[in-house]
């Protein structure tokens, strides 16, 4: 009896899922939450930024300070195909870091928001 | 026989509901989180500075230095395209794979730029374009909205001509 009524869960979900497609792509490392911790402001030197977080994606100098930019896109796509009327949704998502450096190479500022950590999968492209 | 005139109106109901929804794509791409005006309301030029905008929006996508002070941008996309292949309709009928498609893409490319003086107080704040985001529609042809079928079209294609 357990094993009719798994299988009948099983097409259940087999005839719930089938037309569904799932893809995941991902642009530059995880920038992770304890390592943006670890910058202090008034503390931390350029060297260690650099061993910490590695090379900035992006160097832009701003108003006699340097701002080291890292990022990571995180990009989730759900399609729901029924051969004759088709969903798809792609979600792009970014973490961003600024970390700004002062004239003597130390940590000024620092501005982080990580985005990807609420992406979800969706198919449905309708609504918000 | 009134019983049966119900069930025909159902079945031709259903199956117009089926051609129509025949050979659709509906997609829609998202590129971070879209601002809308009130979102941004918060920000006061002269008084809020950008810790608070970061706080409230998150980190922009970038920062970059200009003669009167430094730009922080936030962009955004909400793309929308969808499509129609009404050669679906004859395909039980010819030994082809016949194709008659309309389709539309709204790209919705839009970005929020934030001007901070060298203390990081907002001096002054503007959505790159105004856009309206127009819903999935994918008759190609119209032009400023002249041959919409509805009025909310026509006030959309004045706004936003794809």
């Amino acid at each position: 009896m357990k094993i009719a009524r798994s299988i009948y869960a099983l097409l259940v979900v087999a005839l719930l899922i089938q037309g569904c497609a799932f893809s995941r792509g991902t642009l530059g490392d995880d920038i992770k939450s304890d390592t943006v911790a670890a910058l202090q402001k008034g503390i931390t030197t350029k060297d260690e930024v650099l061993r910490l977080l590695g090379a900035p994606d992006r160097l832009v100098p701003l108003n006699g300070r340097d701002v080291f930019q890292y990022y990571r896109y995180d990009a989730k796509a759900g399609s729901l195909l029924l051969i004759i009327l088709n969903f798809s949704r792609l979600s792009i998502k970014s973490d961003d870091l600024f970390v700004i450096l002062n004239r003597d190479g130390i940590v000024e500022d620092v501005i982080a928001s990580k985005r990807t950590d609420a992406l979800a999968f969706r198919f449905w492209p309708f609504g918000e | 026989m009134t019983q049966v005139i119900r069930r025909m109106a159902s079945i031709v109901l259903g199956v117009l509901i089926g051609l129509s929804a025949l050979g659709c794509n509906v997609i829609r791409v998202s590129l971070n989180t879209s601002l809308a005006p009130e979102d941004v309301a918060f920000i006061v030029p002269g008084k809020t500075t950008l810790s608070e905008v970061v706080a409230n929006l998150g980190a922009p996508d970038s920062i970059v230095d200009s003669d009167s002070g430094v730009v922080a941008t936030y962009r955004f996309l909400d793309l929308k395209y969808s499509r129609v292949n009404f050669g679906w309709l004859a395909k039980p009928w010819t030994p082809v794979d016949p194709d008659l498609i309309f389709s539309r893409t709204g790209l919705g490319v839009d970005a929020f730029e934030v001007l901070c003086d060298g203390q990081w107080v907002v001096r002054q704040k503007e959505f790159l374009r105004h856009l309206i985001r127009p819903p999935f529609y994918p008759y190609p042809f119209q032009r400023s909205g002249r041959l919409a079928p509805m009025n909310y079209y026509l006030a959309l294609a004045q706004l936003d001509p794809l």
